[in-house]
């Protein structure tokens, strides 16, 4: 990104992005909690990963000469989280909300932005696909968009 | 009566692009249609893409039967995106330019064409192969989107996506 003539468009998107980042991060701490073994690992590296996201983004933004969205004391889960299983559906879910985040971001007119986006759905898709066991036509996009 | 002047000045309104086209000569003399844009040709390049990595699946699952339940996965996914892409070609009837549509689809630049649609010989060999090719695809789809409108480069993105956790199923395959 330029840092000059970036639209509002493009910060919306990427606050958004990083409004995603900030809820895997701590969803990520919930769910970690529940796991253990192979799957603990792969929630740690997942949460750091998200850790570096939510900083290259935070970075975009002050570079744009936006303020980045705070994260917040705490979110609403999803749903109950009190074992493996509840715990790797919200990873899940958290990877899908993410995903469809960087979908935003594709739809910018910066081309350096979007391809951004598009790279960071795909590491997004792939951790979905990783905790899912399955992968799925549309990442990002509802299920019922394309019939799929 | 309101009413009726109402449908008189619809009427009136209606009449009158007629009025001013048959004071010309004809739709035949307007000027051609503008040329596709780029997005067509990143388009055209996708759908051949995708005909390709079916082709190719295909050709897998009939070779490997033991992976044939992993490869069907895959390949029915690509015929998802294959559909989705064909939707967004609109080729307009009558365009100077059909015969441009009917013609080899051009490349994206890095995505394995459909000369390399072969197979090697082994399991092993052909797993590496669509791994490469998956992920030559899903590269070629991200450099290509900034040349589309936003709404197809959202979907462009969401293929590229869904192709590079393609590349992680196949490796877990090929263990």
């Amino acid at each position: 990104m330029s840092g000059t003539a970036v639209g509002p468009g493009t910060v919306s998107a990427l606050q958004a992005a990083l409004a995603a980042e900030h809820a895997a991060v701590y969803g990520y701490g919930v769910a970690g909690a529940y796991l253990d073994g192979p799957a603990e690992t792969t929630a740690t590296a997942y949460w750091n990963a998200h850790q570096v996201a939510r900083d290259t983004l935070e970075a975009m933004l002050r570079q744009a000469g936006a303020q980045p969205v705070a994260a917040a004391p705490a979110y609403e889960l999803p749903h109950k989280v009190d074992g493996p299983v509840s715990a790797v559906r919200l990873a899940v879910l958290l990877e899908n909300r993410v995903t469809a985040a960087y979908l935003g971001v594709v739809a910018v007119s910066d081309p350096a932005v979007r391809q951004f986006g598009a790279r960071a759905m795909a590491a997004a898709a792939g951790r979905a696909a990783s905790w899912r066991g399955r992968t799925v036509a549309f990442p990002g996009f509802p299920p019922s968009a394309f019939g799929s | 009566m309101a009413d009726r002047t109402r449908r008189g000045v619809l009427a009136a309104a209606a009449s009158l692009p007629l009025l001013a086209v048959s004071g010309c000569k004809g739709v035949g003399a307007l000027a051609p249609p503008p040329r596709p844009g780029p997005d067509v040709a990143v388009l055209r390049a996708a759908i051949a893409a995708e005909e390709a990595m079916i082709a190719r699946y295909g050709t897998a699952i009939t070779r490997f039967p033991g992976l044939a339940k992993t490869l069907t996965g895959l390949r029915a996914e690509h015929r998802l995106h294959l559909a989705e892409l064909r939707t967004r070609l609109v080729i307009p009837p009558g365009s100077p330019y059909r015969s441009g549509f009917a013609s080899p689809a051009p490349r994206l630049a890095g995505a394995p064409g459909a000369a390399t649609a072969a197979l090697p010989a082994g399991q092993a060999a052909a797993l590496d192969f669509l791994q490469t090719a998956e992920d030559g695809a899903a590269a070629a789809l991200l450099r290509g989107l900034t040349a589309v409108p936003p709404s197809l480069a959202q979907l462009l993105a969401s293929v590229a996506a869904s192709e590079s956790t393609h590349v992680a199923v196949l490796r877990s395959a090929a263990g």
